[in-house]
């Protein structure tokens, strides 16, 4: 019985890839150290006085499969990776977080603010060869806006607008209700070629999983669950990419995307902080990878919900924040590399003002605070009460967030120890949102994901955006704080808009809507070959060029491990 | 026996509505909703309410339950099962893009569960409680005990990244190399994840297998045929093992609907892009056209399959024909 398994691979053997020489291998010659920078907590630029090498294959990683690659359509990072190589934007956020000319060469706003033209570059292609011209602009737009399209990520951005109109082959002009300095973003967005959707249903057209190519690269093949590929778009006119073939394996397990990475099957994948620390100690990864780590503008927060008894008064939130002992958690839960926030930006968004220092750790305080508001334990349970009421509540977290759910335990911990009795209460992830989106809640964990550089508050902590008309899901309600966020709003001169923002961040700090922990740092993987990456607060890919600035090496060039 | 037949036959009419009406209710009266799948933990998610409403408008979701239920089953009745929320194609694509890789997976690994377990329930079961009998035992038990998410990375570990022998996952490789030799890259591919379903079931199987000859060999048909001069190999074989072969029988008609439902961890370890994730990412997302259509499709299985044991228990065991 015993040899019947080994018959399996037995099996198989003949049929198994060669065992190439690989980095770390004890056959392999001893190979000095490359030279690639350490596992590096800051900002890298690998573009900078170095020449980019031609040709190979990046294969990257897809957590899981997109869903569509109609731009429009679009909901997820898997989708927004591929596209990336396919659909050029009309305006991008560059590594520094500026909105810099992409489709469209240059822009004018209104004295108004509430105006905005764009001029095509005249030579811009999709594949196909047909010009892209400001009807596939109109087009674009007009499907985004339409209330029977699912566009997630557009729609709230175009939201406000009133018309949208071609003016010439190569323009456009879009008018939106109000002034709003911000309107602008909007405009980081694909397009569509018009003439491939007229007369077809949209949301099912052949094209969402077949899309037409204006960037660098088009769809080569797309194999259901298991790949995406990629390769040059012949007709592509803009500055080169530098691999032949994008690959795109879809390993939806961290584990084995790690694994994959070391095996030299995968180039690039996100890590956790348990894959981190084990890359650290492993021979073989060292050989033929590195980690690349560095600060983007997401953050996490305990969501207390201002409309319930318990939180409603500022000085309970602020207790709440004392409670939470954030130091320990950045050192014990984080080992250092994260950073404490004072308010709903990270701080490295222009909004974020480092004069705001953070509120303290402070029990003691914070349990004052509480007296002062009424709550003490009055009937001598141990749990704070007032007016007949105990202070006790849900904490829901998402059962899938695992540093979110070690947070909740140690806040948990810590609040019982003031005489505040906490339940940690994970939840599936669909079932969890529903009760956020419901305000059916008292206190969550919940992350900010920036997925633009756009930094205005109004949707999420505005008092008009409370739901159902809006995101600020916690009910926050501030008269200073709304006027200030109304302002910022109308206020197009950047440096003055600034000034604004900080004036907010005091308030944010001093009337806290929810608890604000920190700005996790965010972790990735790479084979050694791979060159040229840029790191922004919009991460590796959020901005342009990104992941298209990448080139390789053969992997025999850096530690004798297997070639493309 | 056609009355028997016919009698399964319309039983199993009222079985199927009863498993469709369950899931769909089911399905339907869970916690979150399409609108509420989307983003992730780590991603965050700002949704309005308006959004929300506009998604559940578009998904039909703002009509009454029973409404729901009539319109998607009118459509079941004309074999259309819809389309699936999360792309917007038809499930019965999605359903046919991922049914061969689970076959081939499922199949293969049933087809070795059966090569090991059956001669190792056979040999235990000839000898109970002798030096076989314990050694595999402990060794089955162990392997049933081993968790599959633990043992897949192990085998990954060793096969694929130390060794290089074996493919860490996928269906193929890329680039996927042409006639023979493609053919040897997919059987590569498959290794593992069979490896892995094989072991888990493997204890099951043998035990099954070694109960039923332990019960048979007590009889005295296996003593007349040892009396009659066969030896302890032949009759075990061919009298005992024939005869605890009708409640494996019986067991494979309820395990083969499990050839189509695939297995989660292991398409999720190994990428493959099977049933089992499409499965599961559909709940997760709430694609319920997609859950739906698959679990029309295990019930149908089931009910096939159970029927299928039904017929052959009936034409082995006649007494089974009487009594219906």
């Amino acid at each position: 019985m015993k040899r019947l398994p080994s018959a399996i691979f037995l099996l198989v053997l003949g049929a198994c890839r060669a065992k190439e020489p690989s980095a770390g291998s004890a056959s392999s010659p001893p190979t000095p150290p490359p030279a690639v920078p350490a596992p590096v907590l800051g900002f890298v630029d690998e573009t900078r006085g170095a020449t980019p090498v031609e040709g190979g294959i990046l294969r990257r990683r897809l957590v899981g499969e997109p869903a569509t690659l109609n731009a429009v359509l679009q909901s997820s990072l898997p989708e927004q990776q591929v596209l990336q190589y396919l659909a050029r934007q009309l305006l991008d956020f560059d590594a520094r977080l500026l909105l810099v000319p992409g489709l469209a060469e240059r822009w004018e706003v209104s004295e108004d603010g509430r105006e905005y033209r764009f001029f095509l570059r005249p030579r811009e292609v999709w594949e196909d060869g047909s010009a892209v011209t400001s009807a596939d602009a109109v087009f674009t737009i007009r499907q985004i806006t339409d209330p029977k399209i699912p566009s997630p990520v557009f729609k709230p951005l175009f939201d406000d607008l009133e018309l949208v109109e071609a003016t010439s082959p190569t323009s456009f002009r879009a008018r939106f209700r109000n002034r709003d300095a911000l309107h602008a973003y909007a405009f980081a967005m694909p397009l569509l070629p018009e003439r491939r959707f007229s007369g077809r249903p949209f949301a099912k057209a052949r094209e969402n999983r077949a899309p037409l190519s204006n960037g660098p690269y088009r769809l080569s093949s797309w194999k259901t669950q298991d790949a995406i590929e990629l390769e040059r778009n012949p007709r592509w006119s803009g500055p080169p990419a530098h691999f032949d073939r994008i690959v795109f394996r879809i390993v939806p397990e961290e584990a084995v995307a790690y694994r994959a990475l070391v095996e030299g099957t995968l180039d690039e994948t996100w890590i956790d902080q348990s894959l981190k620390e084990r890359s650290a100690r492993d021979r073989r990864f060292g050989a033929c990878c590195r980690t690349v780590e560095f600060y983007n503008l997401d953050y996490n927060y305990i969501a207390l919900n201002n409309r319930s008894p318990l939180f409603s008064d500022s000085r309970v939130r602020r207790a709440m924040t004392m409670l939470l002992d954030r130091p320990s958690i950045v050192r014990n839960l984080y080992h250092g590399s994260a950073r404490i926030i004072s308010g709903p930006w990270a701080p490295d968004s222009p909004a974020y003002d480092a004069a705001v220092t953070p509120l303290p750790f402070d029990p003691s305080a914070a349990a004052e605070l509480l007296d002062s508001a009424g709550w003490r334990d009055t009937n001598g349970d141990g749990t704070r009460d007032r007016n007949g009421r105990e202070f006790e509540f849900d904490l829901l977290s998402s059962a899938g967030a695992k540093t979110g759910s070690e947070i909740d335990q140690v806040f948990a911990a810590e609040l019982a120890r003031v005489g505040i009795r906490a339940r940690v209460r994970p939840l599936e992830w669909a079932t969890f949102v529903e009760r956020i989106d419901r305000g059916d809640y008292q206190a969550a964990s919940l992350a900010s994901a920036a997925s633009d550089a756009n930094p205005d508050p109004f949707p999420y902590w505005h008092s008009s955006q409370s739901p159902p008309r809006g995101v600020n899901n916690v009910f926050y309600s501030n008269a200073a704080a709304d006027r200030l966020m109304e302002d910022a709003r109308r206020e197009l001169d950047p440096g003055k808009r600034r000034d604004i923002y900080h004036r907010l961040h005091r308030i944010f700090r001093d009337d806290p809507p929810v608890v604000f922990i920190a700005n996790a740092s965010q972790k990735y993987a790479f084979r050694r070959r791979v060159r040229g990456l840029v790191t922004s607060p919009l991460g590796l890919y959020g901005f342009w060029p990104g992941p298209l600035a990448w080139w390789g090496i053969p992997d025999d060039s850096v530690a004798g491990g297997r070639g493309q | 026996m056609t009355r028997y037949l016919v009698r399964r036959l319309l039983l199993a009419i009222p079985t199927l509505f009863g498993i469709v009406v369950l899931v769909f209710l089911l399905l339907h009266l869970a916690p979150g909703s399409p609108a509420s799948a989307g983003g992730s933990p780590e991603a965050g998610r700002r949704v309005s309410a308006a959004a929300r409403e506009e998604m559940r408008k578009l998904y039909g979701l703002d009509r009454p339950l029973p409404e729901r239920f009539v319109k998607w089953i009118g459509r079941v009745a004309r074999f259309d099962l819809g389309e699936s929320f999360v792309d917007r194609r038809p499930v019965s694509e999605r359903i046919r893009e991922a049914l061969p890789a689970t076959l081939a997976l499922n199949g293969l690994a049933l087809f070795f569960t059966l090569a090991i377990a059956i001669p190792v329930g056979v040999a235990a079961g000839g000898r109970p409680e002798g030096p076989f009998d314990r050694t595999s035992a402990v060794v089955l038990f162990a392997l049933y005990s081993m968790p599959l998410f633990w043992a897949a990375l192990l085998l990954q570990t060793l096969f694929s990244v130390e060794l290089g022998w074996l493919p860490l996952y996928g269906v193929s490789s890329d680039p996927a190399p042409a006639g023979i030799a493609g053919f040897s890259d997919r059987l590569a591919h498959l290794a593992l994840p069979v490896t892995c379903l094989t072991y888990a079931s493997l204890a099951f199987f043998a035990r099954l297998v070694r109960a039923g000859v332990v019960e048979a060999r007590s009889q005295d048909y296996v003593t007349a045929a040892l009396a009659r001069g066969l030896s302890r190999r032949q009759a075990l074989w061919r009298h005992a093992f024939r005869n605890a072969l009708l409640p494996l029988v019986t067991l494979l008609g309820l395990l083969l609907p499990g050839l189509l439902s695939g297995s989660v961890i292991v398409e999720r370890i190994f990428a493959w892009p099977g049933l089992g994730r499409l499965y599961f990412d559909s709940i997760l997302s709430r694609d319920y056209p997609v859950v739906l259509g698959l679990s029309l499709l295990g019930g149908v299985a089931t009910l096939a399959a159970t029927f299928a044991a039904d017929v052959a228990a009936a034409i082995v065991d006649p007494r089974l024909r009487e009594e219906a």
